[in-house]
């Protein structure tokens, strides 16, 4: 089954005036290892010919992110309140 | 004078546990969830082990959403080919009753609303941004631009405390501190899931396993839980592993896992209703931060408080434990009208008293063991290629389980000497 298949099970509540998650696209350009993109659990980071790409709607907050990248380009903070993702089973 | 005499930021297992004790004797307690409803952000990757929800829940057993008690507990490894483990089946674990599968969405929501019958104001769907300080004596919290004052503040936030790290009361994590928790919800009717599992009515099985045939330096353990009629099946990878390696997915390996030859016919026919991802707590005692200050206390994962030595894991219940314990503290403090460091740190002394700390002290390093490239690495392929030799019939002489075992360890590429040094470190740990 593949992880997209697996994300379109969810339910989120999407912030569409605030992102939870930034990224320094200075930073990632000239990043040596993109890490970000194997650690991250929920494929929010993609490499599209060569460039970072990061989308924050498929996050499921479980902060992997901001601890793989080591060199300061996550910015990390809690969706505002009630948005995000939303598990029936948990 | 304080709007609430504590606020509580987190509705999981630590943050309502102690908002219960603390309503219950009278306080005038907040809890704020940032989900809504409460435990639908949350993952439960164990069991909910031990007595600790009956200090507070006395009927906890009868009335919360539990959906198996454990009969039988697997542990071992799997490999490309194989599957190698103890299943240890009891009457006696029966009897006990000491381990639950749990699902979070619905017992953190049961726990949630414990708190809010025992007296405490349940807020939901509410962030808090950061702690408010007074000089350096916590004074409540900040929530879109508001303060709500409270004489305490407990951290109750799970894996990733933003609130804590953001306000400086405890460092941001590294690799050292946390794993990967990956898990899909798997649905399947319960009469198979007991066919499956060897199962009679609400027993329950609880697997966890080594996953040895990763590549390069990729470490990571699985786990296989039952549930009433779904099942749990997750991984959890080790951070500095898959970082070292570079080029393996975290989510592939949970497709690795559960498409393994041993684990597959487990799940077939089944429906993946859920997959989820959660940081797990993984750095042993050396990861907990300094659990309290002025006006504030840390509990349950935002504060490190896990065990895990590979065979018994467990996080749910030192979160609950650790919530009453800093509640006790608040309502002492309460008492006594002290809030300061110097009296909040007996909620430490608290800790250190139960079986929390405790446990944490004694198996101290033993995450240098449950991560140990003896433990990914080494044995299971060893122990594969022993169990295969005494187990398959060539009509070749047989060998002696010795001579078998030293030409196992001869073929993996681990020296005698290396195996013998950290195959004592590890037993001197466990």
């Amino acid at each position: 089954m593949e992880i997209e298949e697996k994300l379109a099970l969810l339910n989120y509540k999407t912030d569409k005036s605030y992102e939870h998650i930034t990224v320094n696209p200075n930073i990632c350009e000239t990043c040596p290892d993109h890490f970000c993109t194997f650690a991250c659990p929920a494929k929010c980071y993609t490499l599209i010919e060569g460039k970072l790409n990061f989308k924050y709607e498929d996050c499921v907050e479980c902060g992997t992110c901001i601890v793989a990248c080591s060199h300061g380009s996550v910015s990390w903070s809690n969706p505002k309140g009630g948005h995000g993702v939303k598990y029936k089973f948990g | 004078m304080s709007e609430f005499d504590a606020i509580v930021v987190g509705g999981g297992p630590a943050g309502s546990s102690s908002a219960i004790k603390r309503a219950s004797s009278g306080l005038n307690v907040l809890l704020v969830e940032r989900s809504d409803p409460p435990g639908s952000k949350n993952v439960s990757g164990g069991i909910l082990w031990g007595k600790d929800l009956s200090a507070i829940v006395p009927d906890w057993e009868k009335n919360a959403p539990l959906e198996r008690y454990i009969t039988a507990k697997g542990t071992g490894f799997l490999t490309t080919d194989s599957m190698i483990s103890i299943d240890f089946r009891s009457k006696k674990l029966e009897a006990s009753k000491t381990g639950y599968s749990v699902l979070r969405a619905k017992l953190d929501q049961f726990l949630a609303n414990k708190a809010k019958s025992s007296g405490a104001t349940l807020v939901t769907g509410v962030t808090v941004d950061k702690l408010a300080f007074d000089g350096d004596r916590v004074i409540g919290v900040q929530q879109d631009g508001d303060t709500i004052t409270s004489d305490v503040v407990i951290l109750a936030e799970g894996a990733n405390p933003r609130v804590a790290i953001d306000s400086g009361v405890r460092k941001p994590i590294d690799d050292q501190d946390i794993a990967i928790g990956i898990k899909q919800v798997i649905r399947l009717p319960e009469s198979t899931i007991n066919e499956r599992f060897n199962l009679r009515g609400n027993q329950g099985f609880a697997g966890e396993y080594v996953l040895g045939f990763l590549q390069g330096t990729v470490k990571a353990g699985a786990f296989m839980y039952t549930n009433k009629d779904t099942i749990s099946l997750g991984i959890v990878v080790n951070m500095s592993g898959l970082r070292e390696n570079n080029s393996t997915y975290s989510f592939n390996i949970m497709e690795q896992f559960a498409s393994h030859p041993f684990i597959q016919p487990y799940i077939e026919g089944g429906k993946v209703e859920e997959y989820s991802a959660h940081l797990v707590c993984e750095g042993g005692i050396n990861s907990v931060p300094k659990l309290s200050g002025n006006g504030y206390m840390i509990a349950g994962d935002s504060a490190g408080l896990t065990f895990s030595n590979g065979l018994v894991i467990q996080g749910m219940n030192y979160a609950i434990s650790s919530g009453i314990a800093a509640a006790e503290t608040a309502i002492a403090a309460k008492a006594k009208n002290n809030y300061s460091s110097d009296f909040l740190s007996s909620y430490d002394t608290n800790l250190s008293a139960n079986y929390v700390l405790k446990d944490m002290n004694t198996f101290r390093g033993i995450e240098n063991v449950t991560w140990s490239n003896l433990m990914h690495k080494a044995v299971p392929g060893i122990a594969e290629n022993v169990l295969f030799r005494m187990f398959n019939e060539t009509g070749q002489p047989k060998e002696h389980l010795s001579s078998i075992l030293m030409d196992s360890i001869r073929e993996s590429k681990y020296s005698k000497s290396d195996l013998i040094i950290e195959a004592y470190r590890a037993l001197r740990r466990l």
